[in-house]
């Protein structure tokens, strides 16, 4: 197919994305099985809804754009135990000062239990 | 009469009531509990543990204190498990009596050196490539969240393990959906038998691999020791981005199992100097856990074992917001003889002349000749220039038909093995992480960098790229860049996402939603970090180039931490 050339930004996005997956994370690990999942950096959670660092791709794309959109919810259900403070037990008033977390995100801590 | 025929009445209702009675409870009979405790504790003797712990934790008539006595770990799980009993149990309990408690609990409930040796990375806050985990279903189950070096931390009786899920449940209940329970699949057929929880294949392996008896920790209980680390001690050190170190450490024994430390480290890069002033703490006969101020890095923490010989520390000094800065540190105690630390030369190329290499160490004698300095076949050390007791100056020719592979120094029958390398040529590069995770920050959490290195490798004898008898030759300058990994059309992400400098550092944007951003996402994506090496010495005319996935996530708004164990 080298006699086509992309004439349009949707067929140059074809060729980039087809010449990406030439160098697949996976190519980069000689040797190992191809099949296996995506490798995902260690230090991730592996709880995929749809994911704290990673979503199950082991990429960025599927996640909360921004992630604060979606925040109190990961903070009040404990999704990511791990990760994000945990609402029931230890961290009650974790996003007292965060009433709208996309404006005032601001206002959250670090905690260190 | 009457009387009579009224116990025998009353004697056959309670006849039948009990043959009732046994039908019913035989019908309703309670599952085991697989709670309840069956196997023998481990005693608690200490008197500050028993009299802080004991209000809750009943001893029985063993001396026993529930649960504590049926579990082992580390001095950071005992130190988190602490933290907890203060944070959500109403225990009071001051900074000094919890260190007490903690090195008791360590000592007679932790883990032996083998035991610890799969979650050493764990203790000493480093990121692996990969984590070995039995099955999917345990990764599912152990590492949904955490790294599964978490419970592999800990040794449990059965019954503990089965508590610990529980208390998952507990604290978090979503655990039970998220990592517990299975995907949510159903068998096609209905009557085919349940599969096993994730959960429950990992408590069944969890119960047999971990249990809280090993011949490990019975062997170790009996030999462990409380030893005086006092004296000097020999260091040899890299720093990811700037090299080799190296150095010296003095301990001086304050108390049992507590030292004053000071190391000096000299980079073989500028020949800068970090002194290390600090203190250091030693748990269960093995475990250093210490903390040092040291200039540019500021706090520096410590996390080391001691060899079964009690001549040799190896582990970490770290520091960072997420850690990711730290020495890879090994230590020897100095003896009356000749140690021979290694040499600043990382590799050295065949055909190469006249190379000056500095070789460092202890006690070099002042009559060292250059013949008695022996670097392996086929390389020669032509001249010795000067030498002192820590360093000699030599002058190195490396013969053209030199084998690639690492080599050992020697003199005067003292060795250090794997001490340099050499090398014909350059076959590909690797940087040292497949993958990494960065974390934006800079409001909210501080950043999370990532500095990278990249590595020389030659094929080795097999002649064969990216097997198992490949060299590392070391770091090599390159040149960095970012490039975009396509997972998402048009995110840009490599604009948003942060910068790596010349030297690898890559550092993170800034943490919270980006207006200049579409949809105001944050400062996080997915891009490839390029390494291109445009050395003379590589096997192909072209530059070699290789890449690394970088993930640049959203800050971790929680830290479960335990730097107290190595501080006062």
């Amino acid at each position: 197919m080298k006699h086509l050339k992309a004439i349009n930004s949707k067929a140059s996005r074809l060729e980039a994305e087809a010449e990406s997956q030439k160098h697949d994370v996976f190519a980069l690990q000689s040797g190992r099985d191809a099949t296996k999942q995506p490798h995902i950096p260690v230090g991730c959670s592996l709880a995929f809804f749809p994911g704290w660092e990673v979503d199950s791709a082991g990429g960025t794309a599927g996640l909360c754009q921004p992630a604060e959109r979606d925040l109190y919810d990961c903070y009040a259900d404990c999704f990511w135990p791990a990760q994000v403070p945990d609402h029931l037990n230890r961290y009650p008033d974790w996003s007292k000062k965060c009433a709208a977390a996309t404006q005032d995100w601001r206002n959250l801590d670090v905690v260190f239990p | 009469m009457h009387k009579r025929l009224l116990r025998l009445t009353s004697l056959l209702l309670a006849i039948s009531s009990c043959a009732l009675c046994q039908e019913a409870s035989a019908q309703n009979a309670p599952p085991q509990d697989v709670t309840k405790e069956t196997e023998g504790g481990i005693p608690v003797t200490d008197r500050l543990t028993i009299a802080k712990c004991g209000g809750c934790h009943q001893a029985d008539s063993h001396g026993n204190l529930t649960r504590i006595s049926w579990i082992r770990t580390t001095p950071e799980g005992w130190q988190e498990a602490i933290k907890r009993m203060v944070q959500l149990n109403g225990l009071q309990l001051g900074p000094n009596d919890a260190r007490q408690i903690v090195r008791y609990l360590s000592e007679e409930h932790g883990l032996a050196p083998e035991e610890s040796q799969p979650v050493r990375w764990f203790l000493e806050m480093t990121q692996p490539q990969t984590e070995a985990i039995p099955t999917p279903a345990i990764r599912r189950a152990c590492a949904s969240c955490h790294a599964f070096a978490k419970p592999q931390s800990w040794r449990r009786s059965a019954a503990e393990w089965n508590l610990l899920k529980n208390m998952h449940i507990g604290y978090f209940p979503l655990s039970q959906f998220v990592a517990f329970s299975a995907h949510g699949e159903h068998a096609a057929d209905p009557n085919a038998p349940k599969p096993k929880e994730p959960v429950e294949e990992a408590l069944a392996y969890l119960s047999k691999t971990y249990g809280l008896y090993s011949s490990s920790w019975s062997n170790w209980r009996a030999q462990m020791t409380d030893p005086d680390l006092s004296g000097r001690w020999l260091i040899t050190a890299t720093l990811p981005g700037k090299g080799k170190y190296f150095g010296a450490m003095t301990v001086a024994r304050v108390s049992p199992g507590e030292f004053t430390t000071q190391a000096t480290l000299t980079s073989i890069q500028d020949g800068s100097k970090v002194e290390l002033p600090g203190k250091s703490f030693l748990y269960t006969g093995y475990e250093w856990r210490g903390s040092a101020k040291a200039e540019p890095y500021g706090n520096v923490r410590q996390v080391m074992t001691l060899s079964a010989d009690q001549a040799g520390l190896q582990g970490r000094w770290f520091w960072g917001a997420y850690q990711e800065f730290g020495f890879e540190v090994t230590a020897q105690r100095e003896n009356r003889d000749i140690t021979i630390l290694g040499t600043d030369a990382t590799a050295l190329r065949a055909g190469a002349k006249n190379v000056q290499v500095t070789l460092y160490g202890s006690r070099l004698p002042a009559d060292l000749k250059a013949d008695e300095i022996r670097l392996g076949a086929n390389v020669t050390v032509t001249k010795l220039f000067s030498v002192n007791p820590t360093m000699a100056k030599l002058a190195v020719d490396v013969n053209e038909k030199v084998i690639p592979g690492k080599r050992s120094i020697s003199v005067r029958g003292h060795t250090v093995p794997d001490a340099f390398s050499v090398y014909d040529k350059i076959e590909y590069i690797r940087i040292t992480a497949d993958t990494a995770l960065a974390h934006t920050g800079g409001a909210v959490g501080k950043k999370g960098y990532v500095q990278y290195e990249a590595h020389a490798f030659s094929n080795g004898l097999d002649n064969l790229p990216n097997t198992a008898d490949d060299v590392d030759l070391g770091p090599v300058t390159v040149k960095w860049s970012v490039e975009e990994f396509i997972s998402h059309n048009n995110d840009n992400d490599k604009e948003f996402v942060g910068f790596i400098d010349s030297n690898g550092l890559f550092t993170p944007a800034g943490d919270g939603p980006n207006p200049q951003r579409r949809l105001q996402a944050d400062n996080i994506g997915d891009i490839w970090v390029v390494a291109k090496y445009a050395g003379k010495d590589t096997a192909t005319p072209d530059p070699l180039e290789t890449k690394s996935y970088l993930v640049v996530g959203v800050p971790d708004f929680l830290r479960f931490d335990q730097p107290e164990v190595g501080s006062k």
